[in-house]
């Protein structure tokens, strides 16, 4: 190896940098400078950006590909994508944070946003939008909204929006008896329809999951019965009694053999299409609306013939149990090339080509014409056509969008599931668990 | 600490060969030779590995979202951690986990090392079989290996079936998942076994001759000159055993997905401290408790040293 | 422990004495396959559902059951920007160049700590150990944000470069906890010949610490070939991914799992290391052997 003085002394630099900044790190303001600074991301596109997203090979392939056509519709850019699995994306881009490089453009959801939204960190959008620069006429304005931080400035544009579904398997649900719940049931409908079915499922097989656990459900479960996850201040929206009440009906599911036991849901791989609702050893289960394609995929390797569909969550009286979970572009205030980053996020959100090559792969398109292009492609699987068109209807039901407080992925997920655990498994009854629950997340949201 | 911690590499280090002329002039040329050694390690101490330490020594004491700059908070990090019940959870797993992991690798690999030094067929054959688990590392293939094995429908349960008896999931028992996580430690052992031959094979066979002849049986040949030979790696293996098993992460983020679940049965202290560090945006406890283990290894290393004195038999004195 | 019996020791095999040697191999060699079948099964299981549909990976315990197929090598070689072939090669270059920055710089400080003598011996051997008690989550930020200031995002240099400065401080104690078993004499005599330490180091230590050196090399091997988070962090561009980055884009809990692939190049990606350890075991574990002592 060789040594040049430069190089070492740049290390040194370096080290006693560190150490610098570990002596002088005091005090000083969250997020630093140009707070409040509107930047409208006009301006020559051309140069270098980096463009970062979570997601397996299939998506990078396609999200490669728009950035292929970027480049090409963009003479002078050079856009390097940099990809990684979700968790692994999340601890990488937490550390260019650390250290102020962060990509041009980055994807969040509405879970994490506000992490970033409360240090100051991302630009806001709308200056970008009144001048000409993003282009948000084709996005119902409902989606739209899902990118708004507390302060109502919008973080992150929209492209592709998720949601949950109820995954029904009818080969099962034949089997047991029982008809397909009817348009607009609600939650006791749904505890009948496992119920019923519990009673004559072939051997092996369950209604549904132990899914006291799962932060998406019950998301569902508070908006059916008029309640929300969240207030204004971003402060739990719901009472222990809520909690104690929804975790009580799973389990008197669970203690009545309806839901899976509460071993066989710890050792579960988290993908949908590993579950053992991919598997056929459920009847339903919640499932990304997404999902269907590579469940349906699996089934049909197992050979037995069975078939499965999606349907909304259940409703109630105060309205449809379903939320948009939409992920999207945002553009860090650290960026260097403002200009060419909002083109990006433009493009990849409103380009027809574009929209097409992506094939909303990670959840339905949110821009209409896009949708409604790859509604209209006859090379559109059912499978993914079905996934499309529920979107289309959830969205006509105008579901409420969100505002996650920092810490929600952090801390509200993990602890929701790990206080149903010890209800689960015996360890605490569900009062206790929602007590405790409840004061761990009004302890770490906000922060 | 430094005073404590090493004792065993000088006190019993040979020194003073020189006469008393000399000994200064080439103890002043040694150190010099030694300074042209230890170069890189300096350099690399110096600017890379120092700055750093220090840096996360400082974060300890303060509060670090990692998002933006920290502030300190002076000891409120270490205090927060007495009550905090996923904390204590940790630590208990983590003793748990070390104390019955640690033993059982020793022992395994010793055995198995020893059985594969003797003169047979297919030697090199099995060698590298044995040595197979622990080439697959953190592969993101093991998660689903586990599971086929420890599962509700897995291979153990199946083999269990074959005598009547049934059992649940392993993975998915709070009372049985760190055991899988200690068997998968374990199912590793080829590391610690590879340096456990290679120290056999510098055991000079004249002593088991010389042992022969004076009537020595296997046992005692084995308890006399073997373990004696290889105290220095029995040592190495037992002292790194430990800090590695303090620090384990990889096996319990895998197979666990990254909770530590199910109902924090294998909430690693590392496992625990990433959770805090990148999850949660909570650097400044995260280095706490880095430094917090820091202290507790240095105590272990330090007390390995103290007693290696006792038993550890190095070729160089 | 009389020092002299060492002089000159012969490497044969221990003798022993066994009443029966054709049982006793039937017993051991039954014994070893045993426990062999039993530890290897997820691994040929492993291998087994490479060679499955994708669809089908999980259908039962058994080694063959299902359709056979070799999509998954075909499909998950050429899957990613680049393909297999290219993050094979990089895997080896980061490999290799490790190997031979921890092989140097491990060596040189383990011969000081075990063979020399200097000032604040005892304090830097503590703070050597010192370093390998901090869990590396928590330098990982500082680390990062000092090869940023570096420019070194994107290069191989933050994967390579710390293991020529000897920060792998589990490598230098090993070593030096082989040397130390070695006999001081070997080095008194080759003094008296007239060779100086950089002559000791290199004609006398190294070869007899042959085995701890192809260990270094093994265990090195295995952990830049497998290292998941270094890449990560500090490898963005798809020319430079390593074979583990490219392993993990299988598997996506927010999309489609392909574990055929994932299991398929796993496999592959184990086969390097094995035929490392197959050409290095000798070295590892016979090294001494051939050189002998004298």
């Amino acid at each position: 190896m060789k040594w040049t003085r430069r190089g070492l002394g740049a290390l040194a630099l370096g080290t006693s940098a560190l150490l610098l900044a570990g002596c002088s790190g005091g005090g000083g303001n969250a997020g630093g400078g140009g707070g409040g600074d509107a930047v409208d991301g006009t301006g020559e596109v051309t140069g270098a950006i980096e463009i970062a997203w979570w997601g397996g090979d299939a998506r990078n392939e396609k999200t490669n590909a728009v950035i292929d056509m970027f480049e090409e519709a963009n003479e002078g850019v050079t856009a390097n994508g940099q990809s990684a699995d979700f968790q692994g994306y999340f601890d990488r881009l937490n550390v260019q944070a650390a250290s102020k490089s962060l990509p041009c453009a980055v994807q969040l959801q509405g879970r994490q946003v506000n992490d970033y939204t409360s240090r100051d960190l991302l630009l806001p959008l709308d200056p970008m939008i009144e001048a000409g620069v993003i282009d948000v006429s084709d996005i119902p304005e409902a989606v739209v909204d899902t990118g708004r931080g507390p302060d109502g400035n919008l973080y992150f544009l929209p492209y592709g929006a998720a949601y949950d579904a109820v995954g029904v398997n009818t080969t099962l649900a034949q089997q047991a008896g029982v008809e397909l719940p009817a348009e607009g049931y609600d939650w006791d409908d749904f505890v009948t329809f496992l119920e019923d079915a519990a009673e004559n499922l072939p051997e092996g097989t369950r209604a549904i999951d132990s899914n006291g656990g799962r932060p998406n459900f019950f998301i569902g479960w508070t908006q059916a019965n008029g309640k929300t996850l969240f207030d204004e201040d971003g402060k739990l929206g719901f009472t222990e009694d809520d909690l104690v009440e929804y975790w009580t009906m799973w389990e008197d599911l669970r203690a009545a053999g309806v839901t899976e036991t509460a071993e066989r849901t710890a050792e579960e791989p988290s993908g949908p299409d590993q579950g053992y609702f991919a598997n056929g050893q459920l009847m339903t289960d919640t499932i990304p609306g997404n999902a269907l394609t590579p469940v349906t995929a699996v089934l049909d390797g197992k050979g037995q013939g069975h078939e499965v569909t999606t349907i909304p969550y259940p409703s109630g009286a105060e309205g449809s149990g379903n939320a948009l979970y939409p992920s999207g572009f945002a553009i860090p205030r650290s960026c260097d090339n403002v200009p060419t980053a909002a083109a990006f996020v433009n493009f990849f959100t409103n380009d027809l080509d574009a929209g097409l090559v992506f094939a909303s792969d990670n959840g339905a398109a949110t821009n209409t014409k896009v949708l409604e292009a790859q509604l209209a492609d006859p090379a559109l699987s059912e499978t993914k056509k079905h996934e499309l068109e529920l979107f289309q209807r959830i969205v006509e039901n105008d579901p409420p969008s969100i505002v996650f407080p920092p810490g929600y992925q952090a801390t509200f997920e993990a602890a929701f599931r790990q206080a149903y655990e010890q209800v689960a498994f015996g360890r605490q009854s569900v009062e206790e668990a929602a007590a405790s629950f409840i004061a761990e997340a009004n302890a770490g949201l906000g922060s | 600490m430094t005073e404590r911690l090493a004792p065993g590499i000088m006190a019993d280090a040979p020194g003073r060969r020189w006469s008393r002329g000399t000994k200064n002039a080439a103890k002043r040329r040694e150190a010099g030779v030694a300074a042209l050694f230890l170069t890189p390690w300096m350099l690399g101490l110096v600017l890379l590995t120092l700055g750093p330490m220090l840096y996360s020594l400082y974060l300890a004491f303060t509060d670090y979202d990692l998002l933006s700059p920290p502030r300190w908070v002076g000891l409120d990090n270490f205090t927060a951690m007495a009550s905090d019940p996923r904390f204590l959870a940790s630590a208990g797993v983590t003793f748990a986990y070390v104390a019955v992991s640690v033993p059982l690798l020793l022992v395994i690999s010793m055995l198995v090392a020893l059985l594969l030094n003797t003169k047979m067929r297919f030697l090199t054959g099995y060698r590298a079989l044995f040595y197979l688990p622990s080439l697959l590392g953190a592969s993101v293939a093991i998660a689903a290996l586990w599971r086929q094995v420890f599962g509700d429908e897995g291979l153990l349960n199946a083999a269990l079936a074959i005598f009547g008896i049934e059992h649940g999931s392993w993975v998915g028992d709070p009372s049985t998942a760190l055991g899988t996580i200690v068997v998968l430690s374990v199912w590793a052992f080829g590391s610690t076994m590879i340096i456990f031959l290679a120290g056999l094979r510098q055991v000079p066979s004249e002593l088991y001759e010389a042992a022969a002849v004076d009537g020595a049986g296997r046992i005692r040949r084995f308890f006399s000159i073997t373990v004696p030979m290889l105290t220095p790696l029995i040592f190495f293996n037992a002292l790194m055993g430990t800090i590695n098993a303090f620090q384990a992460f990889t096996g319990a983020y895998v197979i666990s997905g990254g909770t530590g679940g199910p109902v924090n049965s294998t909430l690693f202290y590392t496992l625990y401290l990433y959770q805090r560090g990148f999850a949660q945006l909570d650097m400044g406890y995260a280095s706490a408790m880095a430094w917090l283990l820091v202290l507790v290894l240095a105590v272990f290393t330090a007390l390995f040293f103290w007693s290696a004195r006792y038993w550890v038999f190095y070729g160089d004195k | 422990m009389t020092t002299t019996s060492i002089r000159m020791p012969r490497r044969i095999f221990p003798t022993t004495v066994v009443k029966h040697p054709v049982l006793f191999g039937i017993v051991r060699h039954t014994l070893l396959v045993c426990l062999l079948v039993v530890l290897l099964y997820p691994l040929l299981w492993m291998v087994a559902a490479s060679f499955r549909p994708n669809n089908e990976i999980f259908n039962g315990l058994g080694l063959f059951t299902g359709n056979f197929t070799l999509d998954n090598y075909v499909n998950g070689w050429g899957a990613g920007q680049l393909g297999f072939s290219q993050y094979f090669l990089n895997s080896f270059l980061v490999t290799a160049l490790s190997i031979v920055g921890n092989l140097i710089s491990c060596s040189l400080t383990a011969y000081a700590f075990a063979r020399l003598e200097f000032p604040f011996k005892r304090t830097l051997f503590a703070i050597l150990l010192g370093t390998m008690l901090l869990p590396y989550h928590v330098t990982l930020v500082p680390q990062y944000i000092l090869f940023n200031e570096l420019d070194w995002i994107n290069t191989y240099l933050p994967l390579v470069v710390p293991k020529f400065l000897g920060t792998e401080a589990f490598f230098i104690f090993l070593m030096v906890q082989f040397i130390r078993t070695l006999p001081r004499e070997l080095d008194e005599s080759a003094r008296l010949d007239g060779a100086g330490h950089f002559g000791i180091f290199a004609r006398i230590i190294m070869p007899l610490a042959l085995p701890a050196i192809g260990t270094t090399a093994m265990f090195t091997f295995i952990a830049s070939w497998n290292d998941f988070l270094g890449p990560l962090l500090y490898v963005n561009r798809a020319d430079l991914q390593t074979v583990p980055l490219a392993l993990q884009t299988f598997l996506d809990s927010t999309g489609e799992n392909a574990f055929g692939e994932l299991f398929a190049m796993s496999t592959l990606s184990l086969a390097p290391i094995v035929g490392f350890f197959i050409v290095s075991q000798r070295l590892l574990i016979e090294g001494i052997a051939t050189t002998g002592m004298k």
